[in-house]
């Protein structure tokens, strides 16, 4: 029934190859549409910045991790304090924000669909509870898969059907969107305090390896088309000289074909993943052979993972390196193990110009966008709140478009740093068309979810729309970088949906998004098979009853069900 | 009728195994359940209808749901410093309304963590907490410690569940599998059935924390000869034992949390299993009591930021136990309005913070007479969650699951009587600016 | 030099959040001004004169030239001093937590005794305390890795738990005995407690605690160094805490 018009746009919509042609945008009952009638509301943008909605395919915003990291840290919820508005609840946090500080921090900066980027099974019911309290974002979970009993016994039996079928039974039990491994075989070792070495260390007590984890949830994921790739976060992740594993983990995907039209493989915040080195001492930047491959290859992608200096929550399935890193800096620690599942720890930190190491990480994630060709294969992020939290990817986007403002920040990087880096010597600068790949396009894509309309402004697409308080015409952004980080950080309008939910960068309406699921079918016989093994595990070793398991409709308010499979 | 997988809305075991019957709308039998969890699940007299009374001392009389509920609001909106306390035994759906009931009356929210677990959560705080779900520890603890705790008492199900009987994948020979050593100031019923039982000093358990961390540090040269009225040579013992663990577990309860230091008593044990992970493997759990106290924990945590003690008089979450713990405030009367729902204040409070209760108007939300209701002015009876009312439950380990609905009642669920509590707040208060 | 006076017109129950009251907030105001500042009890919004009588004679410039008298007990008015960073704060009576918190400089004392949290998060500045103070005193915030930063804390009559917890620098003198475990993770700074105390410094890794009481309970993990003077007059030294690597001194009498 609400229509609305927005006029004069400068649009940059690279999924329909749009780069900065001024245009009107029609809405029509929460869709783009060809044009509406003489009634609909009129937004003029005068000409301003316009991107599709912001989409966030990997951060840690709900669920199990997210809260340890809020219990643990009063001294985090104290920062940022805002007290309710008309329209507001109180909001509290910076690397841990409350669930409604979660929501309009998004939306404030135009983003619009974010993806919680690890999900346990066991403790979905979780997660969906946080989800459905996050106002405004659309949003999905990825399911944990990569240390989980079901699946290496399937794998170990070498039964790929009967290794779909738990994906399928999996992502409903956690009303996930796809595949996330997590340092594949690593959590179960962690179990009992270990870890794996690389590809082909075998589990403890499973003797399947992190390569057949990866290779056959890789199958899996394709044999049941899902909408996005695996999503994995590679073996050695923080460990100086850790790029072997990982160009050694991206082959192992080389071979494997999507019906649909996305990579076969993303990777995660790979600078934690492209280190050099031996040890502390020699520590040095490795994003270049990362590049290569990433240029020679196009069936991966990757995403940034950039860190900020300042506060970070560190959280990750990767039980081992939390322990590694909070023994190392005598920080506070909380390890969460999953039963058959999963591990994870957490771990707050700091971030220091001043540490050459700190400074090389940062370096580390700038370089790989930009040594990069092809800017659909980096999607922007900070692994929020790991390498940062999301709050400063207008300062990220602005690093990426102007070398000056990298220059800036390296003036106060420890200097060790340069000797290990090639970021100085980088003058690439990403343009305006670039970076709407880099922070809604190219994720849209690489998720699934162009088809949803996601991503985009073409007709029929939601209508989630940013206009940013720039003219890109009128405004140079490798010089006013400051200009750009502000006009990023608070919209001048964000539209979700068709509805004004942001104007002049703050909040105004607060709608509840959706939550995208996955629903997949495997053939009868592999369930049946499945189905067998889980029952035997849920008597045997889980401590929960599987009538009281899975994640039920209550829990999903607002689903988008998307189904797929094979027969 | 059998309903099976039924969740116990008891404890913090939260034990999802039970067989209900039920006939013609009532619970005839409740099978594989504790005493305890059977009790409240085949039910007890209760509280027929809201009622009012001015003086506390006087009689209640009945009164409709509207009244109740209206003049609850009355009282709230106009407040200068209520108290929201309880908040254990009810589901999370009605949590989230009490956080939003809290930010409206700008007032404490605060459970019943803060005389029981809330020294834990001061803990995490110094230390963070290794830990991890219940079914972990079950398939692979071979050493299991219960420290200042009496699962035989106060968890029933807990050792054969979870922690002490149960086969696992990697403990097949079940108690067998497993060393039990039990740390508390007296031979409890658990100690009793332990392998080894360590008695320490009342209010000493910072101090043999501290020893066993010198120990497994290689520093036991610093340690003296008896520490918290252990003899050195056990204490060394127990720490190469803990060093030698596969998977060493801790429990621990309220010998460790209400004890001198309180809530250093559990950093330090935070802190020895962190640093026993340098040698095998070590996560560490408290006993939560109520079936979901550990979820109001959760659901404060990602609606404010913090875990509970809540005052939102400025505005803002502010959060500071020993400032805005219900008892801290009780204590200084300086509470003017109490609101107990889902907790029993009566019988958990000091006797200074019972006697505030009673100079105040203090409204009452639970199904059941309990010690509350002697100093309650405003009763408001409402549903059994976990028996009449369904909703979701965190167990002690923070694995989130669906309580059952399993007859019906023509009583309010506890988030109808809140959401009309707010709806007339709201309405009071917008007349009012 | 601008005096300005309050007396408390009531004995607050409900406790009163009165982080306007600083030197720097009072300066170059008249009477009217400073009463118009904002106060809570509880959850009501009042105005200082609400809560108090303002007299103001004189008048200064700025915070280091302005004196503020309290005369009657706030012991349930919180936050008096909060970030103050100049001027003199004098309580004739009791007052409530968090007085001084986050100072920055200039002095606070108090004739009554202080509650919990005095000079919680200081840098810098002076508080006395001539009665008794409660829990926590020059502490930090739950989670924060450093409470007192600098400044000086002297209490002349007793302390509860937990002095100087998370101390990282700065200076706390306890004139009367102390509560268990002062000195709590310290990582710098300098505790004195002439009267006794129980179980100091544990998870010490830098700074120095003096105690010329009794100790009740050692923490076990403390090196016995020696015998050592200090301002000519002898103690046990210890070094610890070991289990933490801590290089913290622990002089007990």
């Amino acid at each position: 029934m609400s229509e609305m018009l927005i006029k004069n746009a400068t649009v940059y919509d690279p999924i329909n190859n749009i780069n900065g042609d001024m245009m009107d945008i029609a809405v029509k009952n929460g869709k783009i549409v060809d044009s509406v009638n003489g009634s609909a509301q009129i937004i003029d943008a005068k000409g301003r910045l316009v991107y599709p909605g912001g989409v966030d395919a990997h951060t840690h915003i709900a669920g199990s991790k997210v809260n340890v990291g809020r219990i643990m840290r009063p001294d985090d919820s104290r920062l940022n304090n805002k007290p309710r508005t008309k329209v507001t609840r109180p909001r509290t946090g910076y690397t841990v924000p409350n669930v409604y500080s979660m929501g309009y921090g998004y939306a404030e900066m135009g983003y619009t669909t974010a993806f919680e980027a690890a999900v346990p099974i066991l403790k979905a019911r979780h997660t969906h509870e946080e989800l459905e309290e996050i106002p405004i974002i659309d949003k999905a979970g990825l399911t944990l898969f990569g240390s989980n009993w079901m699946v290496m016994d399937a794998i170990r039996e070498d039964d790929l059907d009967r290794l779909a079928a738990y994906v399928a039974w999996g992502l409903l039990a956690s009303r996930g969107w796809g595949i996330k491994i997590v340092n594949p075989g690593g959590g179960e070792a962690w179990g009992f305090g270990k870890n794996v070495s690389g590809l082909d260390d075998p589990v403890p007590n499973f003797e399947v390896t992190p390569r057949q984890i990866v290779r056959q949830l890789a199958e899996a994921n394709e044999k049941l088309n899902l909408p996005h790739s695996i999503h994995l976060h590679c073996n050695n992740l923080g460990k100086p000289g850790n790029y072997e594993t990982t160009l050694a983990t991206f082959d192992v995907c080389k071979d494997i074909k999507s019906k649909r039209d996305r990579q076969s493989l993303h990777v995660t915040h790979v600078q934690f993943n492209a280190w050099g080195g031996n040890h502390w001492g020699d520590f040095e930047s490795k994003s270049e052979p990362i590049a290569d491959y990433l240029n020679k290859n196009d069936f991966l992608t990757i995403d940034m993972g950039q860190l900020v200096f300042g506060s970070a929550t560190t959280m990750t399935a990767d039980g081992p390196v939390q322990y590694a890193n909070a023994r190392l800096l005598k920080a506070r620690w909380s390890n969460g193990d999953v039963e058959l599942e999963d591990s994870s720890g957490v771990t707050p930190l700091e971030y220091h110009p001043q540490s050459y190491i700190h400074g090389i990480m940062w370096a580390i994630g700038l370089e790989l966008a930009l040594l990069t060709k092809d800017p659909w294969q980096v999607l922007m992020t900070t692994d929020h709140p790991n390498g940062g939290p999301y709050v400063n990817y207008p300062m990220v986007m602005t690093m990426l478009m102007s070398q000056k403002r990298r220059e800036k920040e390296m003036a106060k990087i420890a200097e060790l740093t340069f000797e290990r880096t090639s970021i100085a010597g980088i003058d690439r600068e990403l343009d305006w068309y670039d970076i709407a790949i880099k922070t809604r396009a190219a994720h849209a894509k690489v998720q699934g979810i162009i088809e949803l309309g996601k991503g985009h402004l073409g007709v029929g697409a939601d209508a989630d729309i940013a206009i940013y308080d720039i003219k890109p015409d009128e405004t140079d952004a490798t010089v006013e970088f400051d200009k750009v980080e502000a006009a990023f950080r608070h919209a001048a309008y964000t539209i979700k949906g068709g509805e004004i939910v942001v104007k002049d960068g703050e909040i105004t309406a607060t709608p509840k998004g959706r939550t995208y699921w996955v629903k997949a079918t495997a053939p009868a016989d592999g369930h049946e098979r499945m189905m067998e093994d889980l029952k035997m595990k849920f008597k045997n070793y889980y401590s929960v009853s599987m009538a009281n398991y899975m994640v039920q409709d209550e829990y999903v308010e607002h689903p988008y069900v998307f189904e797929t499979g094979y027969q | 009728m059998i309903i099976k997988d039924v969740l116990c809305p008891f404890c913090g075991c939260l034990c999802d195994d039970l067989a209900v019957e039920v006939e013609n709308n009532k619970v005839v039998d409740v099978k594989h359940a504790c005493k305890i969890g059977a009790s409240k699940i085949m039910g007890h007299d209760r509280i027929k209808a809201p009622m009012m009374r001015d003086d506390k001392n006087g009689e209640f009389r009945e009164v409709s749901y509207d009244e109740a509920i209206n003049e609850s609001a009355k009282i709230l909106a106009n407040s200068k410093r209520p108290l929201l306390y309880g908040w254990a035994s009810g589901v999370c759906e009605m949590m989230k309304k009490g956080v939003l009931l809290n930010e409206e009356v700008g007032g404490i929210i605060d459970n019943t963590a803060s005389v029981c677990h809330g020294p834990s959560a001061l803990g995490v705080h110094e230390k963070g907490l290794p830990t991890g779900t219940l079914g972990q520890f079950a398939n692979r603890s071979d050493l299991v410690i219960f420290w200042g705790c009496n699962p035989v008492q106060a968890h029933p199900r807990h050792m054969s569940r979870y922690s002490v009987f149960n086969k696992g994948f990697f403990t097949t020979k079940g108690r067998k599998s497993r060393k039990v050593v039990v740390f508390d100031v007296r031979k409890t019923d658990t100690a009793e059935m332990a392998d080894e039982y360590v008695q320490v000093n009342p209010g000493e358990d910072y101090l043999v924390l501290s020893a066993l961390r010198a120990i497994v540090a290689d520093k036991a040269d610093v340690v003296p000869d008896s520490v918290g009225g252990v003899p050195k040579e056990k204490l060394v013992e127990l720490g190469e034992a803990m060093k030698g663990a596969k998977y060493g577990m801790v429990y621990f309860g309220m010998g460790l949390t209400q004890s001198r230091g309180k809530y250093k008593n559990i950093d330090n044990a935070v802190s020895l299993i962190t640093e026993l992970n340098a040698y095998g493997k070590h996560s560490i759990l408290p006993m939560r009591g109520h079936y979901n106290v550990t979820g109001f924990g959760q659901v404060c945590a990602w609606e404010t930021g913090f875990v509970n003690a809540v005052d939102m008089s400025r505005g803002i979450p502010y959060y500071n136990p020993g400032e805005t713990c219900s008892n801290d405030l009780l204590m200084r009367e300086e509470i003017d309005a109490a609101f107990v729902i889902a907790g029993d204040a009566g019988a958990h409070f000091p006797a200074q913070s019972i006697a505030r209760m009673g100079k105040v108007p203090v409204i009452q939300v639970d199904p059941f007479h309990n010690p509350t209701t002697e100093m309650a002015n405003i009763v408001i009876p409402t549903k059994v969650s976990g028996v009449e009312l369904e909703g979701t439950a965190y167990r002690m380990d923070s694995v989130s699951l669906r309580m059952r609905k399993l007859v019906d009642v023509d009583f309010p669920s506890d988030e109808e009587v809140l959401d009309k509590i707010i709806a007339k707040v709201r309405e009071i208060k917008g007349a009012s600016s | 030099m601008q005096t300005v006076t309050l007396v408390p017109k009531e004995q607050f129950k409900i406790s009163v959040e009165a982080e306007t009251i600083t030197p720097d907030n009072f300066a170059g105001k008249s009477a009217d001004e400073i009463g118009a500042l904002v106060a809570f009890e509880g959850n009501a919004p009042l105005s200082l004169s609400d809560l108090f009588d303002i007299k103001v004679d004189g008048s200064a410039d700025a915070a280091d030239d302005v004196k503020i008298e309290i005369n009657g007990n706030v012991n349930r008015v919180k936050r008096i001093g909060e970030a103050m960073t100049a001027g003199l704060i004098m309580i004739n009576g009791d007052v409530d937590m968090r007085c001084g918190a986050k100072m920055k400089g200039g002095t606070i004392t108090i004739k009554g005794n202080v509650d919990s949290w005095v000079g919680q998060e200081m840098t810098g500045g002076e508080i006395n305390v001539q009665g008794d103070a409660s829990y926590y005193v020059g502490a930090g915030y739950r989670g924060e890795a450093c409470g007192m930063r600098g400044g000086k804390i002297t209490v002349f009559g007793n302390a509860n738990d937990f002095v100087g917890e998370h101390m990282c620098g700065g200076e706390i003198v306890i004139k009367g005995n102390a509560g268990i475990m002062p000195g709590l993770s310290n990582k710098g700074g300098k505790i004195v407690i002439e009267g006794d105390t129980d179980m100091p410094g544990s998870e010490m890794t830098k700074g120095t605690i003096i105690v010329k009481g009794t100790v009740k309970d050692m923490m076990p993990v403390y090196q016995k160094e020696g015998i050592e003077a200090v301002d000519g007059v002898e103690f046990t030294k210890y070094v610890g805490d070991v289990v933490v690597d801590g290089v913290g001194e622990l002089f007990v009498k």
